[in-house]
């Protein structure tokens, strides 16, 4: 692979008119079928963007998804949603467990078609669109369950911990089905930064026995395109060091880059993912902007260790904006990578 | 015949509303007009002060026609006369006889607008000649803003999120609250006080990081406030903002702001209206218009001819009175008559009215950002209904979700519907308010497009004054 790799953090820009029919679905005026077709061609679409736009580890940009929470939900077994039907795609359900969820039965070496969430396909259909690697990504248990009105569990940790082993066996369909990067999206845990220690540990059941590249992405959420929560990456610090995970995916383009001390600071001797672009900021970033700040974090992380890829994901920005985005991004990552004399390692 | 008799409540409560509608429907079928292709609609307008003759015509695009009555005023008419009004009406829907102030326009772009600026711009002038505050008239006759209980309910709960965010070290070093619309800083200064007071029982400290930003489109109003809050200078800023795209002015506040407070604002905005029509979308066009009566008796004052008059009210609209009178002396010896030629003119303002046939939602712009797609769940579907765009309510508001803190909330007092169906049962403007147009603002509309964007809106009656018309809208980030 070559030295600072580029990568996205999952979801790619939804056009409007893709809205509008997503939400058309969601009022039933048009089939599951056809929204699948939908979905099918917008996926062939961005991984095109991608792949154009140079990025080297590409994603099917989450385009399937109504958001990042409720596709998982309305998948998982044990998970009550009263009311399927939504004025807008994008909205959230109300979502509840009443009773345990659950549990798979048998070993761990595999899962029944009747209780996958059906990720692998997900990625299977990704997989034989492109010849690059490809990354996929899954909101985690602690966030999922954030959403969730927990009527079941005496324990709350104990529903973060039910949710990551359903993860778990949905990513060893995944590891199945030829994925190597998995990604977990921990959206909400900024706003509980008292709960770490407990979304680390869900983590690590999620990736448990999982033989892929792992990756951990903690932002201050991107719904709407606006920050969820506001504050810094302090409150991961020790406590991620404990993930079982192979490299943390964090945001430093809307932020500034003064939490890059962190990685210096707690040591973090695994891959960073350095989000060099601003996801909520429609204004596209040049490529020297993006290059000085990959050079700034270099004086934290070494190279081959530097994964450079936006803030979030990209679903907020306008198509054009994103291709845009992207472009700079690659550009500046390219630029960095011939002032380091090397394209690959 | 479609027949559209919106006051519901005024017809069960008025013997004078009922008493009205037996004698608009002889006029109306005695009259010649294709009843298969007309529409009848009868409103109660209950600003004394408007814009509508009792009785006009409007075209449905190129075939059909709309009559509309007012009921308050159709009572008095005897059916004589009534029937007079009617045929008048059908007899060139549009087309009442009269001075035209502009071309044919869509609401937001009418000239009325330059009147509600003049009169905000030159209002010393106008209250020197009325010899009242515009305060006074306001409904109730006071603003909105002065309630010291309200300011501690919502500096209390601003503590508790600074605590809550101060415990987890995400509390911003400057904490940014915007007012919008200062009026005469009152508002400020009832909530800085009581901020001062509440802080030092807090023991928080929280006033040495406060930052009130007091934003209004008047230097002379913002003056005017500043005073009001001299003793809180070094936390206060006055900044000059257009309400309608305060971004333009604050985008370095974005995200920032815990509370953005908003009295009175939007419903003194321009808006357009739209209306669907048998399952058609039409644009309502307006033209300002002076009777021809009121225009002869203006003219006259003014010593100059009818012709002319058009050209000395946009001069009016241009430099305002004080500059007219130095402008043209013949016409207006001194400001004092340039305000009366300025108050005849707008008491006179009428408006004709048609339907434009607008050519899909999606080509429809509310706002630079934002198309009339976002209608579609309002307007269509649910029979014929015509409803105000709030163009410049949503330009602003919209304009200011974007600068909310995470943790931030806009609390607006207003004059809101809160039902789309409250359209199709009542008035809801333009009416006149002194010198100034009032419009109700589309709640609904502010809710859906606040929705689209993550936030939640709700809606309130105005808890300092029971039985107000004014309601409470507070948008915070939802999910």
């Amino acid at each position: 692979m070559v030295l600072l790799p580029t990568t996205v953090v999952g979801s790619y820009s939804v056009p409007e008119w893709l809205e509008r029919l997503k939400t058309e679905y969601y009022q039933r005026r048009i089939s599951a079928q056809h929204l699948t077709e939908i979905n099918e061609v917008a996926i062939k679409a961005a991984v095109k963007d991608q792949e154009l736009a140079g990025i080297d580890i590409v994603s099917d940009g989450e385009l399937r998804r109504d958001n990042d929470v409720d596709y998982f939900l309305a998948r998982i077994p044990g998970v009550h949603i009263p009311q399927r039907a939504k004025a807008d795609y994008f909205d959230y359900y109300d979502a509840e467990v009443t009773r345990p969820l659950p549990e798979l039965a048998g070993d761990k070496e595999g899962t029944d078609a009747s209780t996958s969430l059906g990720l692998a396909a997900d990625f299977r259909f990704t997989r034989q669109l492109t010849a690059k690697p490809v990354k996929f990504s899954f909101t985690g248990p602690f966030s999922l369950s954030r959403r969730i009105r927990d009527e079941a569990y005496a324990e709350p940790g104990e529903l973060v911990r039910a949710l990551a082993r359903r993860l778990n066996a949905e990513a060893r369909e995944l590891a199945a089905a030829g994925a190597d990067l998995l990604q977990i999206d921990e959206p909400f845990l900024a706003g509980y930064p008292e709960q770490v220690d407990l979304a680390v540990e869900a983590v690590n059941i999620v990736t448990e026995d999982v033989p892929v590249s792992w990756a951990l992405h903690v932002c201050y959420g991107n719904r709407y395109a606006r920050p969820s929560f506001e504050g810094h990456y302090d409150f991961l610090f020790p406590a991620v060091k404990a993930a079982r995970v192979d490299q943390i995916v964090l945001e430093f383009a809307r932020k500034g880059l003064d939490d890059l001390r962190l990685i210096k600071q707690y040591d973090w001797d695994r891959w960073l993912g350095l989000g060099v672009i601003d996801v909520k900021n429609p204004e596209v970033e040049a490529p020297e902007l993006v290059a000085s700040r990959i050079r700034r974090a270099l004086e934290y992380v070494p190279a081959d260790r530097l994964m450079i890829n936006p803030d979030c994901g990209l679903r907020h920005l306008a198509p054009d904006v994103a291709r845009r985005k992207l472009r700079a991004m690659v550009a500046g990552a390219a630029q960095v990578r011939a002032e380091l004399g090397e394209t690959t390692r | 015949m479609d027949v559209d008799l919106r006051p519901v409540r005024k017809l069960r409560e008025s013997a004078a509303a009922r008493a009205a509608v037996g004698p608009i429907l002889e006029a109306v079928c005695a009259s010649p007009a294709d009843l298969a292709s007309l529409r009848v609609v009868c409103d109660w307008i209950q600003y004394k002060q408007n814009f509508r003759e009792p009785v006009v015509g409007r075209p449905v695009g190129d075939t059909d026609t709309e009559i509309a009555f007012d009921l308050r005023r159709c009572g008095d008419l005897d059916p004589e006369h009534l029937a007079a009004r009617v045929k008048q009406a059908l007899s060139g829907p549009g087309d009442q006889p009269g001075v035209a102030l502009e071309p044919w326009v869509t609401g937001r772009d009418s000239c009325i607008w330059r009147f509600n600026q003049l009169y905000w711009q030159a209002l010393s002038g106008w209250e020197q000649a009325t010899g009242r505050e515009y305060e006074q008239s306001l409904p109730g006759g006071e603003s909105d803003a002065r309630n010291a209980e309200a300011a501690r309910e919502l500096i209390l709960e601003l503590f508790r999120i600074w605590d809550e965010l101060a415990a987890r070290r995400a509390l911003p070093e400057e904490l940014y609250i915007l007012e919008l619309g200062v009026g005469n800083g009152s508002q400020a200064r009832t909530w800085l006080d009581e901020f001062l007071q509440l802080d030092r029982r807090h023991g928080r400290e929280y006033y040495h990081r406060l930052r009130y930003l007091m934003g209004d489109y008047s230097p002379h109003v913002l003056d005017r406030a500043r005073q009001a809050v001299a003793h809180h200078s070094e936390r206060v800023s006055a900044l000059v903002v257009e309400a309608t795209r305060p971004s333009v002015t604050l985008g370095f506040l974005a995200g920032k702001a815990f509370l953005v407070y908003i009295s009175n604002v939007y419903d003194n905005l321009p808006t357009d209206e739209l209306a669907s029509i048998h399952g058609r979308t039409y644009q309502v066009e307006t033209q300002a218009y002076l009777a021809e009566d009121d225009a002869d008796r203006i003219a006259r004052q003014l010593s100059c001819r009818r012709d002319e008059l058009v050209t000395l009210i946009d001069r009016l609209l241009r430099i305002g009175p004080e500059l007219l009178s130095e402008a043209s002396p013949g016409n207006c010896a001194d400001p004092g008559q340039a305000v009366a030629f300025w108050q005849a003119t707008w008491e006179a303002l009428r408006l004709r009215e048609r339907y434009v046939p607008l050519e899909g939602l999606d080509s429809y712009q509310i706002t630079p950002t934002l198309t009339g797609e976002i209608l579609r769940p309002l307007i269509e579907g649910d029979g014929d209904v015509r409803m105000h765009v709030s163009n410049g309510a949503l330009g602003s508001f919209t304009g200011t979700l974007p600068l909310l803190h995470p943790y931030g909330r806009v609390q607006c007092h207003d004059l809101f519907l809160t039902s789309s169906q409250q359209y199709r049962t009542g008035f809801y403007g333009p009416g006149k308010y002194d010198g100034s147009v009032v419009n109700w603002v589309n709640g609904p509309l502010l809710q859906l497009v606040a929705s689209r964007r993550g936030f939640g809106v709700e809606y309130t009656p105005f808890r300092q004054r029971p039985g107000s018309n004014i309601t409470t809208l507070t948008a915070q980030a939802r999910d």
